[in-house]
């Protein structure tokens, strides 16, 4: 009821001046694909409407929102790589700085409680002050990106249709980006249609028994049909000497925490190369035998991966080929296509 | 008639001399809301904090010169003397105060008339608040990071930013330190509360507007209850062990030194 209200009042208060035609505000509905977990982003705080999820898209792709003007969020998160950087191990920004972590995918981040490799937030509404504010990658502040806003008058009034209240201020400027995001979901994978019955997902001999030594050696941390059970865990990478990067200790300052990273999800995995959270991996036969043979022990290495056996997880030839077959499977043609998110 | 008036005058002499003492029953004729200000005096033990001016000893014997202590202080209730709680508008309640700024004053609006006698209120900003995304932090966020509270890194508060140099027996050049506390993503919440006896009764009402004058012993952050050297570690930020010990000792560096009750401008 409320959101009628306020469509109507949008409606009313842009037909009072006459320098622009009405354009009416809906609600968007965000479905839940019938094969994900429930939500983790509280669709009530900030509901997408049209007009807030457009305004929140030329905000993802506006190099404004960087100190020279030229890096947007598009620049690392690409669409046509599920949005990743594409070809490059780690992100670039401003003035050619390198950050020192791969760029994960952007997709159904309304299903995730952590965010970043790390989990340096735990809401997705306030993940975009971190690349805006560090200086090798948008190298702004938030004060400076919303006074570049304020000065803008297409913005001002784009914020002003778009939200009950505030116009443009940090506030909106997030829920609009938010509610672009949140849009993102990517469930139409051969994989998906073959999870809900539907046509056209029909799997061959190999990739069915890609998806059992799936179920059996990887789903205990990619569970879900997000392929994350959301933790953090050290999976046995060797530490990269250069980088000495210590996951989430950096956020917790727990040792315990030393070089665990989130389980990212493996969605339209096979698009999003290079892999590991410093991209050191740039096909995934090579994961695969990261997997089998190329870990290394230490006091945090996930219990899971420590067997009687050895270290590692054992996987042959033929069980190899049947994951690589399964990775083309979570490849989202309708989502890394989809115009609604497309930059131009 | 004339009988009557005495009367109404003898009760209105009465009442007068009744409400210039602090008895329990003030609160009946206090009415209408005024505001209350707290104000933040920033000190180093009896010393006042003067940033990159002065030097102080501690007990640890680190000589520290302070450059910066800024705080977030939310939350703020009031109770009064019948024991009920006067919980201020959550989204109103989160401030920084800032000895670089001067701006040290906290000043809660529309009060309802009352005797209070405590005050309760965080450091830091809680996990609930975070939590409701940019919903909950509204202008908070873009204030945070004027005042150098924001922890962008992590989307994040600084609950306490306090900076400068010291030396001690092993650090003998002037050597830089840096105390940023903070909540460590879902991993680990730094916010604390306190709750503090006024001492004298806080009036307000219509007329009466009061100025409760807290201390903040900046040597209390680390050469508390628990003590943390400089000479050991000189930038403490994320870490699991000493972080927990800062917001404890933060937490516990206010008193209350005095109230001023009046109209409120005076000090
Ligand atoms: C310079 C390249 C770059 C830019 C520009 C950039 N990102 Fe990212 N993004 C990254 C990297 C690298 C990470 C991983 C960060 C980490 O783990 O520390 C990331 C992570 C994320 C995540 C978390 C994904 C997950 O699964 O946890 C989100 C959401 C995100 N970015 C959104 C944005 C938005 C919104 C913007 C624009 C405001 C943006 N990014 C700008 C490189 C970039
Ligand atoms: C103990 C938990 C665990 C198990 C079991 C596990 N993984 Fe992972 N996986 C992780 C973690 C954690 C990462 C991220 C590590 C990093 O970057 O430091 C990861 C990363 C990956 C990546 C890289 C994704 C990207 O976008 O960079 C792939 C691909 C992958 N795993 C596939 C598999 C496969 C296939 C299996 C089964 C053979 C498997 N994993 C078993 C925890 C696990």
């Amino acid at each position: 009821m409320k959101y009628l209200l306020w469509v109507l009042l949008s409606l009313f208060l842009v037909s009072c001046s006459n320098d622009y035609v009405a354009i009416e505000n809906t609600l968007l509905t965000v479905e839940v694909p019938k094969n994900f977990p429930e939500l983790a982003y509280d669709i009530d705080a900030n509901p997408p409407t049209q007009l807030g999820f457009e305004l929140g898209k030329k905000l993802f792709y506006d190099g404004k929102l960087s100190s020279n003007g030229f890096i947007s969020c598009g620049f690392c998160h690409e669409q046509s790589s599920a949005f990743t950087h594409h070809g490059h191990q780690f992100s670039h920004g401003v003035n050619d700085l390198e950050g020192t972590r791969n760029t994960p995918s952007i997709s159904n981040m309304a299903f995730f409680n952590e965010f970043a490799w790390d989990g340096a937030t735990s809401h997705l509404d306030l993940f975009p002050i971190i690349p805006i504010t560090n200086e090798v990658e948008m190298g702004e502040t938030m004060t400076g990106v919303i006074n570049k806003l304020i000065a803008d008058a297409v913005y001002q009034r784009e914020f002003e249709m778009a939200f009950e209240e505030g116009g443009v201020n940090a506030e909106n400027f997030l829920k609009a980006i938010s509610q672009f995001m949140v849009m993102m979901i990517s469930s139409n994978s051969k994989y998906d249609k073959y999870k809900r019955n539907e046509e056209g997902g029909q799997l061959t001999e190999t990739e069915a028994m890609g998806l059992t030594v799936f179920q059996q050696k990887c789903a205990s941390c990619h569970a879900t049909d997000l392929f994350t059970d959301g933790s953090f865990r050290n999976n046995g990478l060797p530490p990269n000497p250069q980088l000495n990067d210590l996951g989430r200790v950096e956020v917790s300052g727990s040792d315990s925490d030393k070089y665990k990273f989130k389980v990212p999800s493996l969605r339209n995995v096979s698009l999003t190369a290079p892999y590991m959270h410093d991209g050191r991996f740039g096909s995934l036969e090579s994961v695969l035998n990261f997997y089998t043979n190329g870990m290394v022990d230490s006091e945090t290495l996930d219990d899971s991966l420590q067997t009687q056996d050895g270290l590692g997880i054992a996987l042959n030839d033929e069980e190899k080929e049947g994951l690589l077959a399964f990775f083309e499977i979570l490849t989202d043609y309708t989502f890394i296509n989809d115009e609604r998110f497309s930059e131009y | 008639m004339k009988f009557i008036n005495r009367i109404l005058i003898g009760t209105l002499v009465l009442s007068a001399f009744a409400s210039c003492s602090s008895d329990d029953d003030t609160t009946d004729e206090l009415m209408g809301e005024n505001s209350i200000t707290l104000e933040f005096d920033n000190a180093v033990g009896s010393d006042d904090l003067l940033l990159a001016t002065s030097s102080y000893t501690n007990s640890q014997n680190e000589t520290l010169t302070i450059t910066r202590l800024n705080y977030i202080v939310s939350n703020f209730r009031l109770t009064n003397n019948m024991g009920e709680v006067f919980t201020y508008e959550k989204d109103d309640s989160y401030f920084v105060t800032s000895e670089e700024t001067g701006n040290t004053e906290v000043v809660l609006e529309n009060i309802p008339a009352g005797t209070y006698i405590s005050v309760t209120f965080g450091i830091g900003v809680d996990q609930e608040k975070y939590l409701q995304g940019a919903e909950g932090q509204g202008d908070f966020l873009t204030v945070a990071e004027e005042t150098n509270m924001m922890w962008s890194w992590q989307a994040g508060y600084k609950f306490l930013n306090f900076e400068g140099t010291f030396t001690s027996e092993t650090v003998t050049e002037a050597t830089d330190f840096k105390v940023h506390m903070g909540s460590h993503g879902s991993s680990l919440d730094n916010y604390k509360e306190v709750t503090l006896s006024l001492g004298t009764d806080a009036l307000v009402s219509d007329e009466m507007s009061p100025i409760i004058h807290l201390v903040a012993d900046a040597s209390v952050i680390l050469d508390g209850e628990n003590k943390l050297s400089l000479s050991e570690q000189s930038v403490i930020m994320v870490s699991e062990e000493k972080s927990p010990l800062v917001a404890l000792n933060t937490a516990s560096m206010f008193t209350v030194d005095h109230v001023h009750n009046g109209t409120g401008d005076s000090h």
